[in-house]
């Protein structure tokens, strides 16, 4: 260690005296302790939005998609608008254990699980939509290429839902592999740890015989950035099939170039601002302050900032090409998105989207837990508005005046909506109370460069360890006192 | 060993769901939505309809669009007035009409009257029936006309073939039948 070298500018990433052990210790802490009161309240609200979702769907599917209040006009709006917008949501989570790892950040590693988990449980209900919004939801399976009896009828290949299709299953079928690969070492932590014999069988079979071999080590470093490597054209391929579902067709409003990377921008945007929703609390609840810290917040609202502000850019330039080209149709959906009946969903997305990510500026805003955690939900209301505004503005007013109509949502519409919620906090509380939070291995991979108390032995000219006169090499600690010392702690 | 059990539980468990399906009555249907239809099909049951059946009876005297009752009454004086008429058929595509006329005659008469027309057909020959007469039978002196009388209305044993011939069918039928006589008499 004495010949790392670490620019001294860098703020630790790891906060507090904090050795190999102390961090075993909190990261099984949620794992191995009891759930608390506040836990089985959220959880219980939790399941019963689930259940409520749960029915809503049951009538949706027996009864029909009449119950929703979509109309001959307007046939896609909340169904799509939920499915998109937890698409979106699911990116970042990829987007963090996947784009940052290749660009070496090592104040991932705090919450890449977390987001990972979130990108899981927001795809699953992303998958939702695609199944429940059609008119004969038990007929899904055609979807699938597989040969058949009807002469061997095939799937087209040209609709860009079937390329979601593909490109929804590949996603959450890459999304799990890695993030289990990068669990197994944590759960062979917790296995090593567990007491009980039933936890110890459950996580003896979920960490694979994980043994931490140099040889494992090795590979398992190799596949990660493998997947990494995959996993980061993916996620930008994947909302890019998403936004194909509006960019391929001919409805103003829909058809325009700038949709791929717009709605990825915007993916990243939602979904970073879920993931600082999401760590604000965990980190509170969890007791994971010294792991993810102000400075990780503040990184994640520097990530919200520039891709808001690209997002900003997008709509800009979609104004700007609207009037630039001289189509009435492309003029008049943009005139409509501002002045038409859905303003008021125009104004909260451009609001929520455009405006609220630029306070990001003030450093003092940026570092404030309270208000990142605000503007976090504010950007997810506007994205939601966003993807609405685009399907439900653009399809209500389009080629034929005579076609014109309004949206408004049922009550079905809206339980589905919540259902999603629902389960999707019914997943994430269960997976907070089961799963290492945070990839232990990675930050024990961290910890020496970039952990408060290896920086300040560093800045103090200290070393790391002391080999007493009996042989045995002893960590340094820091005592309470801030003096540094080599005992047997 | 562990494989080869379950892959035999597999298969059990498939020739299991297989063995559901029974030969004597329809198989099983995955959500039927457009099996069944929702309108009358042609001779569908239909428990409202006195008959039974969607296929009812049109009223009595009723001309439909392209078709005209025949005129001749099903007697003696009928035939005899019937066996006077000429077929209608166009002479010059009297090739064409004789090699349908053979086609449905092969179908609809040869069973009993036989394919030349001796009236020893196979139903004749295996002794089904008897008392089939050769259109060679002087006394018959059968005419287009005579023999589309009585494919229109049948005639002693034989029954009506209206219902299974459409009038230019009937013609055609009996302009072979001529023909068959004509080769018999040769």
């Amino acid at each position: 260690m004495a010949s790392h070298y670490e620019a001294p500018i860098r703020k630790p990433l790891v906060l507090g005296d904090k050795g190999y052990h102390d961090v075993s210790v909190d990261i099984a802490a949620p794992v191995e302790g009891k759930a608390n009161k506040h836990w089985w309240i959220v959880f219980s609200i939790s399941l019963a939005a689930l259940l409520w979702g749960i029915g809503a769907i049951v009538y949706t599917i027996s009864t029909g998609i009449g119950t929703w209040g979509l109309n001959k006009t307007v046939n896609w709006a909340w169904d799509i608008t939920n499915f998109v917008w937890w698409v979106g949501i699911g990116h970042a989570g990829t987007l963090i254990s996947a784009v940052l790892l290749l660009f070496r950040q090592k104040w991932r590693m705090a919450i890449n699980r977390s987001a990972e988990a979130m990108t899981i449980f927001s795809v699953i209900q992303a998958g939702l939509f695609p199944i429940i919004h059609m008119g004969r939801p038990w007929l899904a399976y055609w979807v699938v290429p597989i040969p058949n009896q009807f002469g061997s009828l095939w799937v087209n290949f040209n609709s860009p839902l079937l390329w979601d299709v593909f490109a929804i299953s590949t996603y959450l079928s890459v999304s799990l592999v890695f993030w289990w690969t990068g669990l197994l070492p944590d759960f062979g932590m917790i296995r090593d740890r567990a007491v009980k014999p039933f936890q110890k069988k459950i996580y003896s079979l979920v960490s694979f015989g994980w043994t931490g071999r140099a040889k494992d080590w090795q590979r398992f470093e190799e596949v990660s950035l493998v997947l990494a490597g995959l996993a980061t054209p993916l996620v930008l391929s994947v909302h890019t099939i998403v936004s194909f579902d509006f960019a391929t067709s001919v409805i103003p409003g829909w058809h325009t170039t700038i949709f791929p990377p717009y709605f990825v921008a915007g993916a990243i945007f939602s979904g970073f601002a879920m993931v600082q929703t999401l760590l604000i609390i965990m980190r509170k609840v969890c007791n994971l302050e010294a792991y993810i810290t102000v400075q990780h917040i503040e990184l994640m609202n520097i990530v919200i900032m520039i891709t808001g502000s690209i997002v900003g850019c997008a709509y800009i330039t979609e104004l700007f090409i609207a009037w630039y080209s001289g189509v009435e149709y492309e003029q008049y959906a943009f005139l409509n998105r501002a002045t038409g009946p859905y303003w008021w969903a125009y104004l909260l997305m451009m609001s929520c989207n455009v405006v609220s990510p630029q306070i990001m500026w003030f450093k003092k805003i940026r570092t404030s837990i309270m208000v990142s955690f605000i503007i976090s939900i504010v950007v997810n209301v506007g994205m939601w508005f966003e993807r609405f505004v685009i399907i439900v503005s653009s399809l209500h007013r389009d080629y034929l005046p005579s076609s014109w109509t309004m949206f408004s949502p049922t009550f079905v519409d809206i339980g589905i909506f919540i259902g999603t919620i629902g389960f999707f906090f019914v997943l994430f509380l269960l997976y907070a109370r089961t799963f290492p939070v945070i990839a232990q291995a990675e930050v024990k991979s961290i910890l020496k460069s970039s952990g408060e108390r290896y920086k300040s032995l560093r800045a103090a000219g200290k070393p790391m360890y002391k080999i007493r006169k009996d042989g045995v090499v002893r960590e340094t600690i820091m005592d309470s006192e801030g003096t540094l010392s080599n005992t047997d702690k | 060993m562990k494989g080869l059990f379950q892959s035999v539980i597999v298969l059990g468990i498939l020739l299991l769901a297989a063995s559901c399906a029974d030969s004597s009555r329809p198989n099983y249907q995955y959500m039927p939505n457009m099996y069944e239809p929702v309108g009358y099909e042609t001779y569908q049951e239909v428990d409202f309809l006195p008959e039974g059946t969607a296929a009812l009876t049109p009223p009595e005297n009723t001309v439909k669009r392209g078709w005209l009752p025949y005129e001749f009454s099903n007697d003696a004086e009928g035939k005899e007035l019937a066996r006077a008429q000429q077929s209608p058929l166009d002479s010059l595509k009297a090739e064409a009409n004789l090699a349908k006329g053979k086609e449905l005659y092969d179908i609809y008469c040869a069973i009993c009257h036989g394919n030349q027309g001796k009236g020893q057909g196979t139903l004749v020959k295996r002794e089904k029936i008897l008392g089939v007469p050769s259109y060679a039978d002087a006394a018959r002196n059968i005419t287009a006309g005579s023999t589309y009388h009585t494919i229109y209305y049948g005639l002693n044993s034989m029954g009506s073939y209206a219902g299974q011939l459409n009038y230019e069918e009937r013609w055609q039928v009996s302009e072979y039948v001529m023909k068959l006589k004509n080769d018999l008499t040769k």
